[in-house]
């Protein structure tokens, strides 16, 4: 066999489900969870566990039906969708078979492709961005891997991990030939024969769905010679990093490195690799199909928490937390205390931001950003000290331990929080802020580098809650 | 040879050839950049950050010890550079809880002691399952760890084995010996090469000899080691006060072995001190006994005992057996001796077997 017993022993204690048993119980105790009574769904589950482990662990990704709690691979009661119809994605209508999908219109981009140089001109044109939180320009990224000598790879990253973000779960549930035929795209455009779909492991859902659409595709020859494959992950949120899932895609640890070089010049197996979100590859077809000036620049909003219908919803680019929660989730249920604007990193918005559009660049101004856009609506009952140290648990937890900062700074500032709590200063807020500059700055990838905005954003929202670490900085 | 690149560093004019690694070039115009997890016998990692500078038209501050050198590349170490040093420092020490296991050297500490950095707190989660290997050679104390990964690196990387593992992810992680078995049961030579990388002394020599001095303190006597013919650089430790070895080590520059040694170089050198080894010829007398002499005479004995079993039974009746500590020149030499002094081809070396 040609691998070693310390590299099974590296990969399998990293990867969280690869040490359980697959019938283990698994309930969520991530903020959204929390918020909404995980930790004592967690202890009766505990109370009865009948010889079975029943773990709290980080988000399972179906923050709309928290508290989640899954039995294997099984959402329980049952995985249900609350959506909108949507002007690009048209999400309302799930797509049950190829047939389905075509009769709306689909597979007409793919299979009278524009030349490539039309195709990036298209993409510039749509202002369309990454969509699984780093925003970067998807025309760009591209152009760059086209610039790469052949063979390229196509990768789509479907480890949706962020807490509080559902949305390309739903992409993958109710539209996967869409998905399918805007990774087939790139591929084309790529000139790639070999193409992955790196799922997270907790969605056993859409991998049923996307596995029937690709047998779907693969009979009708839509294929034609190239393969695209289901690569399922095994438990671990920094995989959704794109070099980590590479990584773990090549068998190993999901531990990050370094950039540059990118994974457009190197990346799976060391070849230019094209990598995208779901969502953003979702859109494509759209956007080729109508022109990228005339797509409605849209995106899917993830809504949870102390809202009425939680669910994901597609809506402008410029919309506010307010709007997402009134008009698309059915409105809050309690007296709102913050908000998360995009995903766990993405910062803690005091409810005077509820008016605020969500563009990065207005988000900017708050120093927070609209990372996945998974709005997370928490109830002023619900501690910001609390939702803060879930925060941080989270990601010391998830942290994969290769770069100082990340892998110590996080639990520094998990342990400030709570001991925040008890009204313990373990350190001065100039040191606290030295921390975070330093976990910004020098840590490897997008957890290290994320993780300060939530704390920041407590710092200047909530200043009655650090004013036992006394003066902040002069900056 | 490499071509050369200018590039600038610290606002002064510097050289390097292209594609040097900036901490290697640095250090050449005398500018210092502390590390931890690099290690020259090893992959650029880039995990410890303490090696980040600012290089112009790069976001964010960068790995020396993994970036390397361009030309017209702009490189500052004195802006931020200072006080992310030593806030990282402090979140190591946060969780170092044995700073100083043997009175080992510890780059961390000497690090902390450099730049004033101290641990705000320590982390509550900080410590680690002890570890007590039954091993006679290497100790483990995971309390002294930073996780730089040097050592599991150096055992994928240099050695190809299997001994050691980098566990698990978030706070529990740890380094152990893989599956967490002695290291007698993994794929472990007892080479020592991990403890030869650590920079906090974490993994360590159990002496075989108790010495009072504190390791920095030693003195080394840099030598060949005599096990066998590769002919591996290494420094030898004595401790100044009692004139004996203590430990054996080796640097990456040296050449032949770059720093690497195997169990019996590393380990084995209690034979230098021992009461039975020999340290002058001894001839058997007519009596029976060993009576010590003068090499001159030792060899001469052995001579004329060749040249009269050679005379009574003839050549063929003579065998040489070349031990396995020679070099290639001395075992050149010692098939000339059999095949043109005694006329012998029966001449072996344990080495072929």
């Amino acid at each position: 066999m040609n691998v070693r017993r310390g590299e099974v022993h590296e990969v399998v204690s990293f990867y969280s489900f690869l040490e359980v048993p697959v019938d283990a119980v698994r309930v969520c105790i991530g903020p959204v969870c929390d918020c909404l009574g995980a930790k004592e769904l967690l202890a009766r589950e505990q109370e009865h566990a009948q010889g079975v482990p029943v773990l709290g662990v980080e988000c399972l990704g179906h923050c709309d039906l928290a508290p989640v709690l899954m039995r294997g691979d099984h959402v329980e009661p049952e995985v249900t969708r609350r959506t909108n119809a949507g002007s690009s994605l048209g999400l309302e209508q799930a797509d049950g078979t190829l047939a389905d999908y075509e009769a709306r219109g689909g597979l007409s981009v793919l299979r009278d492709l524009p030349p490539k140089e039309k195709i990036v001109e298209e993409l510039k044109a749509s202002g369309l961005t990454g969509y699984g939180g780093a925003g970067f320009p998807t025309g760009l990224k591209w152009e760059a891997v086209a610039r790469e000598a052949a063979p390229r790879y196509v990768v789509v990253n479907g480890d949706e991990g962020e807490p509080g973000t559902i949305k390309d779960r739903y992409v993958m549930e109710l539209r996967p030939h869409l998905m399918i035929e805007g990774a087939l795209i790139a591929m084309d455009f790529a000139e790639a024969t070999e193409g992955f779909v790196y799922l997270r492991e907790e969605y056993a859902t859409a991998r049923a769905r996307l596995q029937q659409a690709l047998d779907e595709f693969s009979a009708a020859g839509l294929l034609d010679g190239r393969s695209l494959e289901l690569v399922i992950g095994a438990g671990a949120y920094i995989c959704g990093e794109e070099t980590a899932m590479l990584e773990s895609m090549e068998g190993r640890r999901g531990m990050p490195r370094l950039k540059p070089p990118f994974p457009s010049e190197y990346g799976y197996l060391g070849r230019p690799t094209l990598i995208n979100n779901v969502e953003t590859l979702a859109h494509i077809p759209a956007i080729l199909r109508d022109g990228g000036e005339t797509w409605p620049r849209v995106r899917l909003w993830s809504v949870t928490g102390a809202v009425d219908a939680p669910g994901c919803y597609e809506a402008p680019l410029d919309v506010t937390p307010r709007q997402l929660i009134e008009e698309y989730a059915g409105g809050a249920t309690e007296e709102i205390g913050a908000v998360v604007p995009g995903g766990a990193a993405s910062g803690i918005l005091p409810p005077a931001a509820l008016d605020i559009p969500l563009t990065r660049e207005s988000l900017r101004e708050w120093n927070a950003g609209s990372g996945s856009a998974g709005l997370q609506v928490f109830p002023a009952s619900y501690s910001v000290l609390r939702l803060l140290a879930e925060t941080m648990r989270f990601f010391a937890e998830e942290s994969c331990q290769k770069c100082t900062p990340c892998r110590i700074g996080n639990r520094g500032m998990h342990h400030l929080v709570e001991e925040l709590a008890h009204g313990e200063a373990v350190m001065t807020r100039e040191q606290a802020e030295e921390w975070l500059d330093a976990m910004a700055a020098t840590s490897i990838c997008g957890l290290g580098q994320g993780a300060p905005f939530p704390m920041r954003n407590a710092f200047r929202h909530w200043p009655d809650l650090f004013e036992p670490l006394g003066e902040p900085a002069i900056r | 040879m490499r071509a050369m690149v200018s590039f600038t560093l610290d606002g002064s004019p510097a050289s390097a050839p292209e594609g040097e690694l900036l901490v290697h070039a640095a250090a050449r115009h005398g500018v210092f950049i502390p590390t931890l997890c690099h290690d020259d016998k090893l992959d650029p990692y880039g995990g410890c950050r303490m090696c980040v500078v600012g290089v112009e038209g790069s976001p964010r501050p960068l790995p020396a010890c993994a970036t390397r050198v361009t030309e017209g590349m702009i490189v500052s170490t004195n802006s931020s550079v200072p006080q992310f040093r030593k806030t990282l420092t402090e979140m190591l020490l946060a969780e170092h809880l044995d700073s100083n296991p043997g009175g080992r050297p510890n780059e961390l500490t000497d690090l902390a002691q450099e730049l004033d950095a101290e641990a705000p707190f320590t982390l509550p989660d900080a410590k680690r399952k002890d570890y007590e290997d039954r091993n006679r050679l290497m100790g483990y104390t995971p309390d002294s760890c930073i996780l730089c990964n040097r050592c599991v690196r150096y055992t994928q990387e240099v050695m190809q084995c299997s001994a050691l593992s980098l566990e698990g992810r978030g706070p529990e992680a740890r380094i152990v010996p893989t599956w967490e078995r002695s290291w007698l049961d993994t794929e472990c030579e007892l080479c020592g090469g991990c403890l030869s990388v650590c920079p906090t002394g974490a993994i360590f020599e159990k002496f075989l000899e108790g010495t009072e001095q504190p390791e920095r303190e030693l003195v080394k006597t840099k030598t060949t080691c005599t096990f066998c013919g590769v002919g591996c650089q290494l420094d030898l430790n004595v401790d100044p006060t009692t004139n004996r070895i203590v430990k054996v080590t080796s640097e990456p520059h040296y050449v032949s072995n770059e720093g690497n040694l195997c169990v019996k170089g590393r380990f084995a050198f209690n034979f230098v001190h021992h009461p039975d080894r020999l340290t002058q010829p001894l001839v058997r007398r007519e009596d029976g006994d060993l009576h010590p002499t003068s090499w001159e005479d030792a060899l001469k004995a052995a001579a004329d005992g060749l040249n009269r079993v050679k005379a009574e039974h003839g050549p063929h009746s003579i065998g040489f057996l070349a031990s396995a500590r020679l070099t290639m020149e001395e075992n050149f030499l010692i098939q000339k001796l059999a095949r043109t002094v005694v006329g012998t081809n029966s001449i072996h070396s344990c080495e072929a077997t």
